[in-house]
């Protein structure tokens, strides 16, 4: 992969990432009342694992726990209400006043969210690790016209 | 308390599948009895206290009367106490039968408790939607026991036949319901009243098949002797004491609906009488003693098929009753021949002999219980087999004949195959050996084979739960009652011809050796299924093909042409060129890049011009105001920019010359699919459907939701149905994707 051997690129992605990830965990929690939300966040967290793939870097690797966990998290945040008697996905809020922060106002919403966001994540790598990333990133020199 | 009930199950179920790493099959069988037992007990003070159905609901969506309903009344009280009763016996009794180490007894344990859940569910249901989720559940989990011993062909087969009758058969139900429901204007099935007319006669027929595939009635019983291949006290339970009950269950409960309907008569008698035949000639012939019995339940089955059709209010009391006590002594039977199967390790009866003196207390359950299956005083089933013979004799004409024959003449056989099975098992013969006696089999079935001779001495408590149930039913039942000795009456003598007859009959058989024949039309179920799946092979062969160019151009074809009727709205006159200049310019690079990635002869250019088009798309979104959009349509482009550069390494850097008649395909599908999408788009935009409802989706946003960014809130409050749907299909996806990957390369799977 070029990525992998141009030190340029990797240290460009390495220092990214963190910034990246705080934009993703930002849109994550604005999602609410800014633009955002759990796809977007998804796609960032991705993004950045997509990134750090191509270079050869260190990145979640247990996709199959990822989307397990989200559409666990997604399920219940479902399925919950109906244990009160309120209809299925049953929106609640909370607010509470926690230091440095202020007024805090979130809701079920937001575990929803969180979920998307890891089967978004899932999904992304998984649809990667099915292309070969791995594998590429680990060879040196792209096979020229390996299948086909 | 039903909730309860239920949890206790199903909590079971998960515990005991998740730690067959560390127990044993007799632990894990032993915890499983727990449950059932606690049932048991709940619906014995339920009976003796007489009190009114417990109801428990649980809606999901109101508009469809979609939910959960439980209602217990009398009839499901009795079924539950014999389904959990007879269940916590088995599971006793099964500890027993499996060796100390046997295999996948975590599997078996969670099936059969599994199982017992569902069969309750499928009881106390009171909404046509719980009675079928239950009644496929018990299909499922039955397969699963059926087909315990999965590593042999035959006892595939069997389960995949016992399943595929079972469940086509829950198909038929379903349509049936669905008219039912529709025609009585209710999905909660104490309210349903009467209907008639040709709908009514279509929701009969379609239930009454339903219920036949289930109660194993002749043509589909076929699954039922194969069924056989399952341990036996899976047999015991399952398929002669709970359910296959649950299609006479289901007639019994439907069948105050149907009372105006002849088909639903007529129909279910002719099923039940051939059934009574049937199954008893079955039984007569077969030299297996498990598949004589089992035999013997497809005939029992019919009788009660053929007296819920009489439908009469001394009928339906007697239905009830022989339910009852065939669950009773067909339980306490097959546990016996199981425990005879183990402890000789042969279950044809030319090989047995002498066990009469060598497994006396086995020999002592078989007598009762046989004779209670024959009809013979003093035990329960003589009193509920003279309240069907009564039932009989006070009908007339046509329907007395057809129900005679169906009874008296069942009852002479089943008389006849009752000796056969005793004096072949237990009479004189070769002599078998036989190992030693294992308490926990032979506990549950002295219970079962004792519980026929103390219902008989205490008549009037079975009466008083079995008289309940039947009134449940048909109100005129109520002036009915099991008679200990019903004086010298039509009946009585009916019933001391039948028993004479069918003793003489029953000698004389079991002294010739019968050609037991081949499952008769278990051959055709098995190449009927065979068939299909061969043609579902051949179609998936040619339609899964594995060919991706050939995927893509079906399924954009599919959408263009679908797209094709929005054409006719289209109203050029409200189109405008554009809103703003900056428009303009973006759409000039978004087709600018599209038409140049059309030529490009790279692989590489042309994942980059599509990006292109996708960054100028979310350029558009910007303009127009909806940064959400703009920002998702970006992270989307880059990540798949991303996913090229990765796939890409795997091709060819150019793409290959397409030429002839596929470059044609192409070049007509790509047209076909920009016209379709453009043209579907402005219609849509041209024509809108009322007054775009921003204002109100803004204030609910921020008052219900507590956000303001509409487009979140939507896509996590107010539809977050569809979110939910949305990110499942996602997840499966990946799964999927997961699945293949390892598929290729094995060693990668972490």
């Amino acid at each position: 992969m070029i990525a992998a051997h141009s030190p340029i690129v990797r240290l460009g992605i390495r220092a990214a990432s963190p910034l990246a990830i705080l934009v993703g965990v930002y849109l994550l929690f604005a999602g609410h009342n800014q633009p955002g939300g759990g796809f977007a966040a998804g796609l960032v967290f991705g993004a950045v694992a997509a990134l750090r793939t191509v270079a050869g870097l260190q990145r979640p690797i247990n996709t199959g726990a990822l989307v397990a966990a989200g559409t666990a998290l997604v399920a219940v945040v479902a399925v919950a209400p109906l244990l009160w008697g309120d209809p299925m996905l049953d929106q609640q809020i909370v607010s509470a006043e926690i230091p440095l922060l202020g007024k805090v106002k979130t809701g079920s919403a937001l575990p929803f969210d969180i979920g998307v966001t890891a089967i978004v994540v899932g999904l992304v790598l998984a649809v990667l690790d099915g292309l070969g990333a791995r594998e590429l990133a680990e060879t040196s020199v792209p096979k020229p016209g390996g299948a086909k | 308390m039903l909730w309860t009930l239920l949890a206790m199950h199903v909590v079971a179920v998960v515990a005991i599948a998740g730690s067959g790493r560390w127990l044993k099959i007799r632990v894990l069988l032993a915890c499983a009895a727990v449950a059932p037992a606690a049932t048991a007990i709940w619906a014995s003070v339920q009976l003796l206290q007489g009190s009114g159905p417990t109801i428990a609901e649980l809606t999901w969506v109101e508009g469809l009367d979609l939910g959960l309903r439980f209602s217990t009344d009398a009839l499901a009280l009795m079924m539950t106490l014999l389904v959990s009763g007879i269940g916590a016996l088995v599971f006793v009794y099964a500890t027993g039968y499996f060796s100390a180490d046997a295999p996948s007894g975590a599997r078996f344990s969670a099936s059969l408790l599994g199982f017992s859940a569902s069969m309750l569910g499928l009881v106390w249901a009171d909404s046509v939607w719980t009675l079928f989720i239950f009644w496929e559940l018990t299909s499922v989990t039955s397969f699963l026991l059926v087909g315990h011993k999965n590593t042999d062909e035959k006892v595939q087969q069997a389960a995949r036949r016992a399943l595929m009758i079972t469940g086509a058969g829950g198909l038929v139900l379903l349509a049936g319901l669905l008219v039912l429901a529709s025609e009585a204007g209710t999905t909660i099935i104490t309210d349903i009243g009467q209907i008639g007319g040709s709908a009514g006669t279509v929701a009969a027929l379609l239930v009454l098949v339903g219920a036949a595939t289930k109660s194993a009635q002749v043509p589909f019983h076929v699954w039922l002797p194969g069924a056989m291949a399952a341990p036996t006290p899976v047999s015991a339970y399952l398929h002669s004491a709970t359910m296959v009950k649950a299609g006479v269950l289901l007639l019994a409960v439907t069948g105050g609906a149907f009372v105006d309907v002849q088909a639903f008569q007529t129909v279910g008698m002719a099923f039940g009488v051939t059934s009574v035949l049937w199954g008893a000639i079955g039984a007569l012939r077969h030299r297996d003693a498990k598949l004589i019995l089992a035999w013997g339940t497809v005939s029992q089955l019919g009788l009660l098929v053929t007296l819920l059709s009489i439908g009469t209010g001394k009928a339906v009391f007697a239905a009830v009753s022989v339910l009852f006590a065939h669950a009773l002594f067909k339980a306490a039977l097959f546990l016996v021949v199981g425990e005879i199967d183990i402890r000789t390790g042969t279950r044809d009866i030319d090989e047995l002999g002498g066990l009469a003196r060598k497994m006396p207390i086995a020999f002592a359950v078989a007598l009762a219980a046989g004779l209670s299956m024959a009809g013979a005083p003093p035990l329960l089933g003589f009193a509920a087999k003279e309240a069907a013979i009564e039932a009989v004799v006070k009908l007339s004409g046509f329907e007395m004949i057809a129900a005679g024959i169906g009874i008296i003449g069942g009852s002479v056989l089943t008389v006849a195959y009752t000796v056969r099975f005793l004096v072949t098992v237990f009479g004189p013969g070769p002599d078998t050996p036989v190992g030693p006696r294992r308490l926990a089999m032979t506990l549950p079935a002295v219970l079962l084979g004792a519980a026929g001779l103390v219902g008989f001495a205490a008549l009037g408590v079975v009466n008083e739960i079995v008289l309940p149930a039947a009134v449940e039913l048909n109100a005129d039942a109520a002036k009915y009652s099991l008679l200990r000795w019903p004086g010298f009456t039509t009946a009585f003598g009916i019933s001391a011809a039948v028993l004479i007859a069918g003793a003489a009959l029953g000698g004389a058989l079991s002294r010739h050796a019968a050609h037991a024949p081949e499952p008769l039309g278990a051959d055709s179920a098995d190449r009927l299924i065979d068939g299909t799946m061969s043609v579902a092979r051949q179609v998936t062969a040619r339609v899964q093909h594995g060919s991706l160019p050939v995927y893509v151009t079906v399924m954009a074809s599919t959408a263009s042409l679908a797209a094709l009727p929005f054409f006719a709205d289209l109203d050029t006159s409200h189109l405008v060129w554009a809103d703003q200049p900056m428009q303009a310019v973006l759409a000039v690079a978004i087709v600018g890049s599209a038409i140049a990635g059309a030529f490009v002869g790279s692989r590489l250019g042309a994942a980059l011009t599509l990006g292109a088009v996708g960054t100028g798309m979310s350029g558009l979104f910007i303009l127009h105001g909806a940064p959400d959009l703009a920002l998702t349509q970006l992270l989307v482009e880059t990540i798949v920019v991303v996913g090229f550069v990765v796939g890409l390494g795997h091709l060819a850097r150019q793409f290959p010359p397409v030429t002839g008649g596929w470059r044609t395909v192409r070049l007509t599908m790509s047209i076909l699919g920009g016209v379709a999408v453009a043209g579907a788009l402005a219609a849509a935009s041209a024509n809108p459907s009322g007054r775009t409802p921003v204002e109100q989706l803004a204030t609910e946003s921020v008052e219900e939701g507590g956000g303001n960014n509409i487009v979140n809130v939507i896509l996590t409050d107010m539809r977050a149905l569809d979110t939910l749907g949305e990110v499942v299909v996602l997840a499966t996806v990946a799964v999927g994707i997961l699945a293949l990957a390892n598929l290729r390369d094995p060693e990668a799977s972490a």
